[in-house]
């Protein structure tokens, strides 16, 4: 059968999250230990660490590659109310003709979000050295390195209220020019009257502002990632949600001259509850054909595109380590005294809410 | 006391007690077919129960020795104050005379509490109800009573009740004339105990110094208090519905509080997470988690976020006690009203992620990620990457292209498609179309129905060899309509020898029903009746075919013969769509074709030379137009061959993207048969999202090779030039005088002659940069190696770092960097070969 590899990360504390280069051949975890780690693939396979460093004060929530055309360069960002751009450098060597030491620096601090930044991501490449920033204060902030060898020098270029706490964006991935920059934005806000979770953002290049284009009105619980599919040269943008459940939603561009401003035909595709809990992490294989999803439920679910517009679960793969299997397994062992056997998702964990909050300056963390 | 039981993790990790009017000890099993002795926990797990004691009641808080190995020792505070040591059964603690001892206060009153020193473990803190000015919290240390007891040689060395007999004393005692709720150890420290007292006061006693309290608050908050495993600072404790977190720096308020809806009942903090904080509420099947996140910015530490969990562990009764385990990450013991005990993993959010290597990565808990190949999953992707190094589309012949699809019909279809179609123009078949790939509709357009009408052919069943018919056969002919039937390979006019062929290939591949149902629609009845009596019977469709042929034999198109109602009965229930759209065809009323022609199961082509051989003019385009649409609605690619390479044809294959995801069947067939949209936007970006994928495998020398090919097409448009020269003293481009140069002596010069030539700026005549190697100037060649060849080799091309943008000739920097890592110029230590090394790393 299919036997999950497993790499010991040893982290002292949660993983939130893994990123790999453009190539896939490098791979950074950070924790709520503070540290980044960085990794390499060595030519059998294995993944050896590189390098590790305390990155942060707090939890450090993502970690995301740039292009490798900018370099060998990370974001992070933290609990600790700050996200940072690091640049892989080379240190002094043993030996002519043996490759340095590495280690990454800290190029630079961004500092104005006054809560947790909840989410970092690099932009499209085609723009430049673009960096997008959430936080729970509610307010997306797009940085951009006007010189893309000097990494120490972001200015903040636009400023967006969000209104609710933020806690993921994800860029339009697409690569073509019939299509404006694209944010979307999620919200972990736990009121359910304070509307629609997910917004999506355009840059208008005549205005030079980034606009609200949508609100996903049918997402009112909160949101804890969201993910744009790969756009492949489709006609329509693909958007995984997660929230307490899984969320396939088309995004199509519809023509529209005289204004100048996309509109958006939004559509949601598929809603998947197979967690029967939280969603926690979605994520896009490289041709957005298939989505993988993480839930309370500790297994990681994948759906599959069978047709246009028609999306089905394919596989579980169980937390705990024992075997993948394609088709949802029940669990054959335990059989009890009269206690039925059940399905992972009927004995999990369920978030009824999040954050309970009391004093208005505390952040829930998603 | 039934009511009230307790669940407790030993310090050996499989075993656990639970304790309510008797204490039961239970090991944990991994879960096995279920026998009398044991039940299950978990679906993995399973639990025995080994032993109980029941030699103690009233107990009202025990503990077990953390230092316990192989048997468990118990401490057990018992109403009348006496803490009771014991085991089950014969122990290794029975030589050293701990088990039927008691620690016994001066004055009876109950125990509200019984703690082992974790670090220190034979200390035992006691803590008491409140009596006259006797202190409520005693330190006990059991290591020294145990010498004691070994001097006196008897085994009850304690007792009141025989007061001749010495008492052993509390090592410590704090607390004169109050009153003791709750006790909890420091972890890091271990003469440190915090104490909830008299029910308004949190105190931190030190035992070193029994006199005088440490640090204290005022709180109504004194139940339950626990400290976090990992910081010391951080302590929790509870009063009615109300969590109080504390901060030990800061001890005079809370620094949050966490209501609930019920009373509480036990908190605990996990052992195996730095911040997880467990609580159960009174009448509650629900666990509650908070995750409490403190972090400092600056010097100013932030006030700490708090997250709630809720945890069903599935107990059908309401909890009333669980236990963390000491060592496993995040597992929980819980214990219901009903006894009934649950093994429960909390699980981590996991993150998820999926390389561009095709891995799906996830995380478990803090320690490990796991990863899996997302071949099994055989998607598009995967087929996309092997077609990339198997070079599918870069092949010269469409029809190889067709080959490397494995078992693809659609995609090997529309290769073969693109062969066919090109061969046809190519040899003149089709003309008149500006075109290669000329689709169907737009050949049938062409026909002007005014001046030339199709011819109508009728042949009457009877003379083509089924003498049981009297009606005719009638189809239709056009010399558009022979160039469809071209494109779709069937044969013109009935031609029996190429007829013949074609289906003696079909045959080859298996295709009987297709073979026969062709050579029906050719009329030949009598070629399917042989085709199908030859078919073996092991094929799928096994002697039915023979039965087939049986029944065919029986052909008449008589509208009142039994054969024809028989078939046009039983038609249906064929499932062969050949088959079914044969006895369509030869049981049609009125020429009526419709079955036949919506019948989804024939291929595309098939279906489409029939209908040019069987609808009339009219009807035909309309047919046409109809099939095109609704295949280019489906994205089915089969609809090219009516689409052909238009603008239909484009918005066909969008479709298709947009259904499949299959960029690079798009982008190669847009490439190789859509060469006017070439310069399209569309077009463009499928192109790019290919190369760029192409990229992210690092398929760098198919995706030269897919550049080349698109090179070829667009003969115009060369690549862009990537690296410009200008001069450092005027700033004037070097490169746009060299282009100038090059422009009248053809393309390939321009990497030769002149470059070399070209020392100074054209401009200002200053000298170029030099090697910093050989000190000569731009644009000299290298003579060391100069053998009088006119080889413009690599060696001779000049570089530079982009880091330093020190550089010269490329066979000069190649042999420095062999030998040294920094930079050759004086004074830049810039590491420019190990820069490079980071990016090409792997």
């Amino acid at each position: 059968m299919f036997e999950a590899q497993e790499i010991n990360v040893e982290h002292k504390d949660l993983i939130h999250d893994v990123a790999y280069d453009f190539y896939g051949h490098r791979m950074a975890t950070c924790s709520s230990d503070h540290y980044v780690k960085v990794w390499d693939q060595t030519s059998d396979g294995k993944w050896s660490l590189t390098y590790s460093w305390k990155a942060h004060s707090g939890s450090v929530w993502k970690v995301t590659w740039a292009h490798p055309e900018f370099g060998q360069v990370l974001a992070t960002c933290s609990f600790d109310r700050t996200a940072a751009v690091w640049e892989e450098i080379v240190g002094e060597t043993p030996g002519p003709g043996e490759r340095g030491t590495r280690h990454w620096v800290r190029r630079t601090n961004l500092v104005d979000s006054r809560t947790s930044v909840t989410d970092v991501k690099f932009g499209p490449k085609t723009q430049g050295l673009q960096l997008a920033t959430c936080s729970a204060e509610g307010i997306i902030r797009i940085y951009e390195a006007p010189d893309v060898m000097n990494l120490s020098q972001w200015t903040l270029q636009h400023e967006v209220q969000c209104k609710l706490p933020c806690s993921c964006l994800s860029w339009n991935p697409s690569l073509s020019k019939l299509h404006p920059q694209m944010l979307a934005v999620g919200s972990d806000d736990p009121n359910p009257a304070s509307g629609g979770k997910v917004f999506i953002y355009e840059y208008s290049e005549n205005s030079r502002r980034w606009t609200k284009l949508e609100t996903i009105s049918s997402i009112t619980d909160p949101v804890h990632d969201l993910s744009f599919a790969p756009n492949l040269g489709r006609s329509f943008h693909i958007l995984a949600v997660a929230t307490k459940d899984v969320r396939i939603i088309n995004l199509t561009p519809e023509e529209d001259d005289q204004s100048g401003v996309t509109k958006l035909d939004v559509q949601t595709i598929s809603q998947f509850d197979d967690h029967n809990s939280l969603v926690w992490r979605v994520c896009w294989n490289i041709t957005g054909t298939i989505l993988a999803s993480s839930g309370d439920d500790g297994c990681v679910r994948l759906f599959k595109m069978t047709y246009i517009d028609s999306w089905k679960p394919v596989g579980v793969l169980k937390g705990d380590g024992s075997p993948a299997l394609s088709d949802v397994q029940r669990s054959s062992t335990a059989t009890g005294s009269g206690s039925q056997t059940s399905t992972p998702s009927q004995t999990t964990a369920r978030y009824i809410k999040l954050g309970s909050i009391t004093q208005p300056r505390d952040v829930p963390w998603h | 006391m039934a009511g009230k039981l307790e669940i407790q993790w030993s310090p050996i990790s499989n075993k656990f007690i639970t304790w309510g009017s008797e204490i039961c000890l239970y090991e944990v099993q991994p879960a096995r077919e279920t026998s009398a002795h044991v039940f299950s926990i978990s679906n993995t797990h399973c639990a025995q129960l080994l032993a109980t004691n029941t030699n103690h009641r009233y107990m009202r808080s025990v503990d077990i020795y953390p230092k316990s190995e192989n048997d468990l020792l118990l401490a057990i505070g018992l109403t009348n104050g006496r803490v009771a040591l014991s085991t089950f059964g014969p122990s290794e603690y029975d030589t050293r005379g701990f088990p039927g001892k008691e620690l016994v206060p001066k004055h009876p009153r109950q125990c509200n509490a019984v703690l082992f020193n974790r670090n220190d473990s034979y200390l035992i803190a006691t803590g008491l109800d409140k009596f006259r000015s006797d202190s409520s919290v005693l330190i006990w240390d059991i290591s020294k009573f145990s010498n004691s007891d070994s001097n006196n040689s008897g085994r009850l060395a304690v007792n009141t009740m025989a007061p001749a007999v010495e008492l052993v004393k509390p090592v410590a005692e704090f607390g004169m004339s109050e009153l003791a709720n709750s006790l909890a150890w420091f972890h890091g420290s271990s003469r440190l105990l915090a104490c909830g007292m008299n029910l308004k006061n949190i105190k931190i006693y030190d035992m070193r110094d029994p006199n005088k309290m440490i640090n204290s608050t005022v709180t109504k908050a004194v139940y339950g208090i626990s400290i976090n495993y990992h910081e010391d600072r951080h302590l929790a404790s509870f009063f009615d519905n109300m969590i109080y977190l504390w901060d030990l720096r800061n001890f005079e308020k809370p620094i949050q509080t966490l209501p609930h809806a019920k009373p509480l009942v036990k908190i605990e903090w996990c052992p195996t997470r730095s911040s997880v904080l467990a609580s159960l509420q009174k009448d509650s099947s629900v666990i509650n988690l908070y995750d409490i996140q403190h972090t400092v910015v600056g010097n100013e530490e932030v006030e700490p976020t708090v997250m709630e969990r809720v945890v069903v562990p599935g107990s059908p009764h309401n909890i009333t006690s669980f236990s963390w385990h000491s060592n496993d990450e995040n597992r929980l013991l819980t214990i219901a009203v009903s006894g009934t005990i649950k093994d429960y993993i909390v699980f981590d959010r996991s993150t998820v992620n999926w390389t561009p290597t095709s891995c799906i990565v996830w995380s478990k808990g803090r320690k490990t990620l796991r990863y899996i190949n997302d071949d099994f999953l055989n998607d598009v992707s995967t087929r996309m990457k092997e077609g990339a190094r198997t070079r599918y589309g870069l092949q010269e012949d469409f029809y190889k292209n067709a080959k490397l699809v494995n078992n693809n019909e659609i995609l090997s279809n529309v290769w073969n498609w693109l062969h066919l179609s090109a061969k046809l123009v190519d040899d003149g078949v089709i003309r008149g179309t500006s075109c290669r790939h000329p689709g169907v509709i737009s050949i049938i357009s062409k026909m002007d129905l005014n001046t030339t009408k199709s011819e109508t052919v009728t042949l009457s069943w009877a003379e083509l060899g089924n003498p049981s018919c009297q009606g005719c056969a009638k189809y239709y002919r056009h010399e558009e309509r022979d160039k469809i039937l071209h494109l779709c390979s069937w044969p013109l006019d009935r031609d029996l020898p190429s007829l013949t062929k074609f289906l003696e290939q079909l045959e080859k591949e298996g295709a009987y029903t297709r073979a026969a149902a062709i050579a029906v629609f050719n009329l030949a009845v009598q070629l399917a009746i042989d085709l199908l009596s030859k078919a073996p019977d092991t094929a799928d469709f096994g002697s039915s075919l023979n039965v087939v042929a049986m029944a065919l034999a029986g052909f008449s198109d008589d509208a009142t013969s039994v054969w024809k109602q028989f078939c046009s009965n039983s038609k249906n229930k064929l499932t062969d769509p050949y088959l079914k759209a044969m006895f369509a065809f030869l049981t049609a009323e009125n020429y009526n074709y419709d079955s036949v022609l919506t019948e989804s199961g024939v291929a595309v082509d098939d279906r489409v030379a029939f209908a040019c051989m069987f609808l009339s003019d009219g009807k035909l385009l309309e047919y046409l137009k109809w099939l095109s649409e609704k295949l280019c609605d489906e994205g089915n690619l089969d609809g090219l061959l009516l689409t052909g390479n238009t603008s239909d044809g484009l918005k066909l294959l969008q479709k298709y993207l947009d259904s499949t995801g299959d960029i690079q069947s798009t982008a190669l067939i847009a490439l190789r048969g859509f060469h006017a949209d070439l310069g399209t936007q569309v077009v463009k970006d499928w192109i790019e999202n290919y190369k760029y994928l192409l990229d992210t495998w690092k398929m760098f020398y198919e995706r030269a090779d897919f550049d080349i090919m698109l090179a070829q097409f667009k003969p115009n448009e060369k690549p862009p030039r990537q690296v410009y020269i200008s001069c450092s003293f005027c700033g004037k481009s070097i490169s746009a005088y060299m282009a100038a140069l090059n422009r009248g002596r053809g393309q390939f010069q321009r990497m030769a002659g002149t470059a070399n030539k070209l020392s100074s700026c054209p401009n200002c005549r200053k000298p170029l940069p030099r090697c910093s190697i050989c000190l000569m100037h731009m644009g000299t060649t290298t003579t060391g190696e100069m053998d009088g060849s006119k080889s413009v080799s690599f060696d001779n091309w000049f570089t530079w770092c982009q880091s330093c943008r020190h550089g010269g000739h490329s066979g000069h920097m190649t042999q420095w960097f062999k030998e040294h890592q920094e930079c050759p110029v004086t004074g830049c230590s810039c590491r420019c070969f190990a820069i490079n090394a980071i990016a090409s790393k792997t």
